[in-house]
């Protein structure tokens, strides 16, 4: 048991020395096990020849797609952990996952509109501005979903997180009909865009997008640090939080809003990767404790290092061909999902 | 002096109509709700401390309308024991309690989470998790998270809503003696929502009776309010006097129930 924080702490607290100790090492193990592995080998000397800039085959590799890949598996995987954490703590279940309030799916609907009803404008776009369309429509999907989910929530069922629950699997349900119907009227092109997102693939990263997600991650992180500890009162159920002195439906707000920006920022270039944010987090909690201000950062990091892993493993698998890595990580994560909601009707018997 | 004044406080929650209910609560006073289920006691409590809002009349609190009141200042004035001890999450025993610091932390609260701890005799639960305790414990770890809420301030509002109904009759006699002492200690009012007729008789000056949503009755507590108490919950009450002193109360049902039922009352 790890020994418990003071009660003021710095925003953004660092995992305990021990994890981070072990954490660093393991993920630099990983990086250069992603990078060396690939159709091309990379070897050392590429290393070296990238560091002096000598424009060999290897290097360019190196620069030009390997290791944008593995920063932008690196900041996915930790908006997807992060996201997890979060939503955990919102709907004050172990097993909740941003998956679970259609979040992505509306991400998914969005894009499958744009792909198909909105073909005619889409080519009208000039050429410049297309790779930022899909995106652009995967986030506004999120984020309507995610307005219309709290307005929905609330009126249906004021305060109650299980009524915010089952909201959102309507929506999802409504999303992803609409996402069936754009399927039957797309072409065949079409089609094979609108499953790489239902998918899940890394294989658009580019500089610039890592960039982009890297510096919105960090600002995330921030503002999750600062909400850790209202979430850690919301496990003391949202009535008692409410008696401490709490703003509740502010918290929840402000939470609904950073899970959606999260994993509508991770579908958005990359489109459903499932069971991340459910194993991230909860291998967190195994190691230092439910406490949010320790669980936010290491479930960031173990989600990072679990994608990466994941992505490499769905590089490598098949050469020359290449599994989308949603793929990979629902192989991984659906087993763990079953385990793990076995363990909670064994702990919460039937009442689970 | 007026802690707490209900003005026609009223609402309508499932088809049933609570209150209008008006009522003022001095600072220091021991005040019980008792009544058969149902009849709106914890309905009444959550008006009190400002969980629900009532449809129509007044909450004052010191004379200020509760609802313009800040959350913090709300949570510094008034704490409530649940009824329910559930946590989602299994935190360090030290964090749930300190909760009960939130959005006020200062640098005495070391020395205000240990005071409560103590109050509670929760010391030795230190370094522990949550989800791993028996629930007594649970239940002290609770009690400390109010007590530090209301540690350092005077004339406060502890409510209690029935929390003590799963616990052994031991340690719930301990707690509402914990949570006697520290209410008298400071001043603040202790309200309770209470199943043992004994322990409201006992331990509190007044008792509220409720019945289908009414108030039916407001009367200090004592032998005097036995009969109105046998009433309400259909039973003979009995008060006998104790070898030591003092009094005890002796439940049977009332005479007038079903033919079925003669064996059990005459044991």
């Amino acid at each position: 048991m790890a020994e418990p924080l003071p009660l003021r702490q710095p925003l953004l607290q660092l995992p305990s020395w021990r994890w981070q100790g072990l954490l660093l090492p393991l993920m630099g193990v990983a990086v250069l096990l992603a990078c060396s592995q690939g159709a091309l080998q990379v070897g050392l000397q590429d290393w070296w020849a990238l560091l002096r800039g000598e424009p060999t085959p290897g290097a360019q590799v190196l620069w030009q797609l390997r290791l944008p890949r593995v920063a932008f598996a690196l900041c996915v995987g930790a908006a997807l952990g992060l996201a997890g954490a979060l939503s955990q703590g919102l709907f004050r279940n172990g097993l909740a996952e941003p998956m679970l309030l259609g979040i992505p799916s509306g991400a998914v609907c969005a894009v499958a509109l744009t792909l198909t009803a909105f073909a005619q404008g889409l080519g009208g776009l000039p050429a410049a501005w297309r790779p930022w369309v899909l995106p652009l429509a995967a986030l506004g999907g999120a984020w309507a979903l995610c307005a219309l989910l709290q307005a929905v929530a609330r009126l249906l069922a004021p305060g109650a997180v299980l009524g915010l629950l089952l909201a959102g699997l309507a929506l999802n349900a409504l999303a992803m009909a609409v996402v069936g119907v754009c399927t039957t009227l797309a072409s065949d092109e079409q089609l094979r865009t609108l499953s790489f997102w239902q998918l899940g693939s890394l294989a658009g990263a580019t500089w610039p997008v890592v960039a982009l997600l890297a510096s919105a991650l960090g600002l995330m992180l921030w503002g999750a640090g600062r909400m850790a500890q209202g979430l850690n009162a919301l496990a003391l159920g949202e009535a008692v939080a409410a008696q401490i002195g709490m703003d509740v439906r502010r918290l929840r707000r402000r939470l609904v809003l950073a899970v959606a920006l999260l994993s509508g920022l991770a579908v958005a270039w990359c489109g459903l990767i499932g069971f991340i944010g459910l194993l991230a987090p909860h291998a967190a909690r195994a190691l230092v404790g439910a406490d949010q201000r320790r669980l936010q950062p290491l479930a960031a990091a173990l989600g990072a290092l679990l994608l990466l892993l994941a992505d490499t493993a769905a590089r490598v698998l098949f050469i020359p061909a290449e599994l989308p890595v949603g793929i990979v990580t629902a192989l991984l994560g659906a087993p763990l999902l079953l385990v793990l909601l076995r363990r909670a009707q064994r702990e919460l018997g039937g009442a689970w | 002096m007026t802690l707490l004044q209900l003005d026609q406080l009223g609402l309508r929650r499932n088809g049933q109509c609570f209150g209008p209910f008006s009522f003022a609560l001095r600072a220091g006073e021991r005040l019980a709700l008792l009544g058969p289920s149902g009849a709106g006691k914890s309905t009444l409590l959550k008006l009190m401390s400002g969980e629900l809002a009532g449809e129509r009349g007044r909450l004052l609190m010191q004379g200020q309308p509760l609802a313009q009141l800040s959350l913090p200042e709300r949570a510094r004035r008034r704490a409530v024991l649940p009824q329910s001890h559930q946590l989602a999450f299994g935190l360090p025993v030290e964090l749930v309690v300190s909760l009960g610091r939130w959005g006020r932390e200062s640098p005495s609260d070391a020395l205000h989470l240990a005071s409560a701890l103590a109050w509670a005799q929760a010391t030795h639960l230190r370094g522990r998790r949550y989800d791993q305790l028996s629930g007594g414990e649970q239940a002290r770890v609770q009690l400390a998270r109010v007590l530090v809420q209301l540690i350092d301030t005077e004339a406060g509002l502890l409510l209690v809503d029935e929390p003590l109904a799963a616990l052994d009759p031991g340690l719930q006699l301990e707690l509402l003696d914990t949570l006697t002492c520290f209410a008298a200690e400071r001043g603040h009012a202790l309200v309770a929502v209470l199943h043992d007729l004994q322990q409201a008789l006992g331990g509190f000056e007044r008792l509220l009776l409720l019945r289908q949503g009414q108030l039916v009755a407001d009367l200090p507590a004592g032998k005097a309010a036995l009969p109105a108490l046998g009433e309400l919950f259909g039973l003979r009450l009995q008060a006998l006097s104790l070898p030591e002193g003092g009094w005890a109360v002796a439940a049977q049902r009332a005479a007038g129930c079903v033919v079925g039922c003669a064996k059990g009352y005459a044991a």
